[in-house]
């Protein structure tokens, strides 16, 4: 009992960050309605902003946009030079370095609410959720290019040492005082939350908004102040006890990101609206993680699965299942639209140009050419995963880089292990990733929107837990020579090592690429098949409006269901290339940050059309637009910042993503040829109405 | 006044001729059907009926229970009803609402509904057909068959010059017409149109009960719910009164208009002091 005692007590420290979490996430929901997922990120930032001032006296620059960079790229020189750091004497102390951090974050808090997420106020759940997804990359690729991104920095911890030093004697098991002081100062935060929600103008001004927008903005209440004030207070919370429990629980950006997972599972608890749930659930959860972590270590016949990464998933399943719709609705109105799913006309002069340009490059291009195009080809078929599931259904999902893995992992069960020949094991593979499509769309059922968001996120971090580390059921991790033979059909191979004529000694050979055109091919023609056939005008319906659909006879479960099982395949199918092109698996591809920036770069793209798709595949990592980003405005380690910010640009801006925009243009163009050719006929028939009016004259 | 005193008359006849037929099967028929929220009782043991060839009324005033029916026979309170629901010789209780409507039971909606980002044709076939898996991958291997049913429909509400434009960008009216037609297409034996005159101004609500009226003689049977006593009296055969939750009368709109109790629900004391 001791020393899971001692487990229950020690938790305290995440448990303070998941709890401080958590409050954060109720407190911009009801005062916004926006689920926050950068809220992790948020207490990354401050937090290193603090060691920064407090170490060396340097405030943190985020990497600000060079306009002259491709400028700078091409000719070799650095014109404009944005500082990484602003230096402000030595080492500060730690009390005006904490204020400053905070600082830091209220201006955040201000800056997202205010450039960010009031104009999405009225965006449907897809945009917003994008939007923060965005922000949270942004910010947690800022804290790895200013700091790097795997060890702790150093940290000078608030808390005196008196209190750090000094242990408790709790029946039998000695604690460090500390621990004490961090649920105390959690449980007063909270206090402090409930008390101001409750007793003061600021809260029933704000719980007035949130109960319903419009009537509250006709007495007098501006909702827009009200969720400024918030989102400042919730970026202050989670930046301060983001820095006092740094020192005990490692601070990485990766780490404290992702501690995002867990708050979203209590404050689910607490469906949004009770700051206690919210933070007795963060700080239950944290214990139990402990107990869990500790059972595997203690008890050899306890697994080794990572139950306690896996818990979150658990209790946000539990309570989605439990309670259905958990989301509180909000008096506000919606009228922003999804993207406009237009479909794809079949020009086929125009698809031939653009499969005789890839084959092209895929033969004749120089290496990185050729590697790009072959990845995004790859990455243009998983983005098509999201365009039926996200795209057509409307349905968010956060896992479909999870089903790759799966299927990368059934490939080499079926075609390495069993010696399942070629067109079979990856197909079956795909199949292994369609099962887990199909039990991930469960949730789905029950909710949509945010809510469905969050269960995909957990379920993305679950598949990445449980089966492809420790113990997992695909044992990846200290197992990485799991590799497979390139695949043949009827004696040609047509893997990255086969053979070609053309440029045969070069790794990923034509071949390859060849073979993965073809299958992008087949999976473009399929999805904007889907899209003209019944099931696809059925899909629109169900995005349009759930309920109309059900009234019009369309069995919303199945379409569901469908969609998540077709857009899982897709990503498995994506899976097993991926495996083939690099002849064993990696888990770090898999991992829940990754699953992120897909639906990130999906949404770039153009999340509705087949057409966004492909746009979304050369943005992807290694694809060819990145190669061709290298090459022009060396975007390197900066690619990850780029995409989360231009994701929010797109978000707030084009909803419809590079595809619409590209649209509009040429709309725009069309419409402009237009006007001038019935501008010169007009002339024309003037003129020679003018002429003819001459013509018979005297 | 003469307009109203002639669509009465025309009421009277049309209910005199259905009330020899009076035998004639019921389509529809509720028995004892609650509908409760936490302690409120919205709808509370309604037993009425809908009969075949016949323009069915429900009114009541605001918050009679008249929407909430709707939703409960149409399946989407499976939690909150109790009660009985009989529809052609079928039991549709606590029935998920796309079997619902695959029965033949329809109907639209007051705030619309509409699928606004496809094409009004696209609505229609939408609900056109129920689509079975299997015939959904039949549909996607050959390409969609027919449309017949759903141009019909297109062409009786004079949708068919709009049909491949998107419901946001027609008039209030039309896209009333637009939500019809996609409850009229399921080859729907009973429709149950919620509020349908709701927003639309004097004229534009007579034009929409002869249009309503002209979709009866074609052979669909409709249940009208609305608060609009002239618009109901004017072109329903049968008429049931709700009132907070409870049916309080039935019968023709002659009887109806004369009824001291539906009179006294919508106009109150001063009504009855008339």
């Amino acid at each position: 009992m001791g020393p899971y005692l001692q487990q229950i007590l020690l938790s305290s420290g995440a448990g303070a960050i998941f709890a401080a979490l958590a409050i954060g996430l109720v407190l911009t929901y009801r005062s916004s309605g926006l689920i926050n997922f950068a809220h992790g990120a948020i207490a990354t930032y401050v937090a290193y902003t603090y060691t920064s001032l407090q170490s060396s006296g340097d405030l943190p620059v985020p990497p600000l946009p060079n306009p002259l960079a491709p400028v700078e790229g091409v000719f070799g020189v650095e014109i404009l030079d944005f500082p990484d750091f602003v230096d402000l004497g030595d080492g500060w102390n730690k009390w005006p370095a904490l204020a400053g951090a905070l600082a830091v974050a209220a201006l955040l808090g201000l800056a997202f609410h205010f450039l960010v997420f009031r104009a999405l106020r009225y965006q449907p759940p897809l945009t917003k959720v994008v939007a923060s997804i965005g922000l949270m990359l942004a910010l947690q690729s800022a804290v790895v290019i200013r700091f790097g991104g795997s060890r702790p920095p150093p940290i000078e911890p608030l808390l005196p040492p008196s209190v750090r030093s000094s242990t408790v004697d709790v029946l039998g098991t000695i604690v460090p005082w500390d621990r004490f002081v961090l649920l105390a100062v959690t449980l007063g935060l909270t206090a402090g939350l409930w008390a101001l929600f409750r007793w003061t103008r600021f809260g029933l001004h704000t719980r007035a908004a949130a109960e319903n927008e419009r009537y509250a903005t006709l007495m007098g209440i501006s909702a827009d102040r009200q969720a400024a004030l918030s989102w400042m207070l919730a970026a202050v919370l989670a930046g301060f006890v983001g820095i006092l429990v740094a020192p005990t629980t490692s601070l990485t950006p990766f780490n404290f990101t992702l501690f995002i997972v867990p708050a979203l599972g209590a404050a689910l608890l607490a469906r949004f609206t009770s700051f206690w749930v919210a933070a007795v659930g963060a700080v239950g959860l944290a214990m139990a993680q402990n107990v869990l972590l500790y059972a595997e270590i203690d008890h050899g016949w306890f697994p080794d699965l990572n139950l306690d990464a896996v818990l979150p998933f658990a209790v946000i399943v539990v309570a989605m299942m439990a309670r259905g719709q958990v989301l509180p609705p909000r008096g506000a109105v919606e009228t922003g639209r999804l993207p406009q799913a237009f479909p794809s006309p079949w020009r086929p002069s125009l698809a031939l140009t653009w499969v005789a340009l890839a084959a092209a490059v895929v033969i004749w291009g120089p290496f990185d050419y050729r590697a790009g195009v072959t990845n995004s080809m790859i990455g243009a078929i998983l983005a098509l995963s999201l365009v039926v599931v996200t795209g057509y259904v409307g349905q968010i999902s956060l896992a479909q880089l999870a089903f790759t893995g799966v299927a990368a992992a059934g490939l080499a069960s079926f075609g390495a292990d069993a010696g399942i020949p070629f067109p079979l094991a990856p197909l079956l593979a795909a199949l292994a990733a369609t099962a887990f499509g199909l039990l991930l769309a469960l949730p789905a059922l029950r909710v949509r929107g945010a809510s469905l968001a969050i269960a995909t996120l957990a379920s993305a971090l679950a598949i990445d837990e449980l089966l492809f580390r420790g113990d997992g059921w695909f044992r990846i991790e200290g197992n990485p020579n799991r590799s497979f033979d390139d695949p043949s059909m009827f004696g040609v191979e047509f893997g990255p090592t086969s053979s070609f004529p053309i440029n045969g000694d070069e790794i990923p050979t034509p071949a390859f690429g060849l073979f993965v055109l073809v299958v992008l091919v087949l999976a473009c023609g399929a999805v904007i098949r889907l899209r003209q056939s019944r099931l696809g005008e059925q899909m629109l319906a169900v995005r349009a409006n759930e309920r109309a659909a059900a009234a019009a006879g369309v069995n919303v479960a199945g379409v569901k269901l469908a969609a998540f099982g077709i857009a899982a395949f897709l990503a498995g199918i994506a899976g097993a290339l991926n495996g083939y092109k690099l002849g064993s698996i990696k888990i770090d591809s898999f991992s829940v940050l990754a699953n992120l920036s897909i639906l990130a770069f999906a949404y770039l793209g153009g999340i509705s059309t087949v057409t966004g798709a492909l746009y979304a595949g050369t943005l992807f990592a290694s694809g060819i637009g990145v190669v061709l980003g290298e090459e022009l405005i060396e975007l390197g380690r900066y690619e990850t910042y780029v995409a989360g910010v231009a994701l929010i640009v797109t978000a707030v801006v084009n909803p419809q993503g590079i595809d619409g925009f590209d649209r509009q243009q040429r709309e725009r163009v069309k419409r402009w040829l237009r006007r001038r050719r019935a501008r010169r006929a007009a002339r024309l028939t003037a003129a020679s109405a003018a002429a003819g009016a001459q013509g018979p004259g005297p | 006044m003469s307009a109203a005193s002639r669509a009465d008359g025309a009421g009277a006849v049309s209910a005199a001729s259905r009330a020899d037929g009076a035998g004639a099967g019921a389509v529809l028929e509720t028995e004892g059907l609650t509908v409760r929220f936490g302690g409120v009782v919205a709808v509370d043991e309604v037993s009425l009926d809908c009969r075949s060839g016949d323009l069915t009324g429900l009114i009541g005033p605001n918050g009679a229970g008249k929407t909430t029916l709707i939703d409960a026979v149409t399946g989407f309170l499976p939690g909150n009803t109790a009660g009985r629901v009989r529809f052609r010789g079928r039991d549709l209780t606590r029935m998920a609402p796309h079997r619902v409507a695959w029965a033949g039971l329809t109907r639209t909606w007051q705030s619309l509904e509409l699928f606004d980002d496809i094409s009004v044709r696209s609505n229609l076939d939408v609900a056109s057909r129920r689509l079975t898996p299997l015939g959904a991958v039949r549909d996607y291997l050959r390409g969609s068959a027919d449309a017949s049913s759903v141009d019909q429909v297109l062409e009786l509400l004079g949708l068919a010059d709009v049909a491949d434009r998107q419901p946001r960008e027609l008039s209030q009216g039309r896209r009333k017409l637009v939500g019809v037609g996609r409850a009229l297409v399921a080859g729907a034996a009973l429709v149950m149109l919620d509020e349908p005159a709701a927003g639309l101004d004097r004229a534009e609500t007579v034009w929409l009960g002869d249009r309503l009226r002209s979709l009866v003689e074609a052979g669909y049977d409709m249940l009208l719910v609305d608060h609009d006593m002239s618009l109901v009296l004017r072109v329903c055969d049968r008429i049931h009164v709700l009132e907070l939750g409870s049916l309080i009368a039935t019968g023709t709109p002659a009887e109806i208009r004369d009824d001291p109790t539906v009179v006294a629900a919508y106009l109150g004391s001063h009504g009855s002091s008339r």
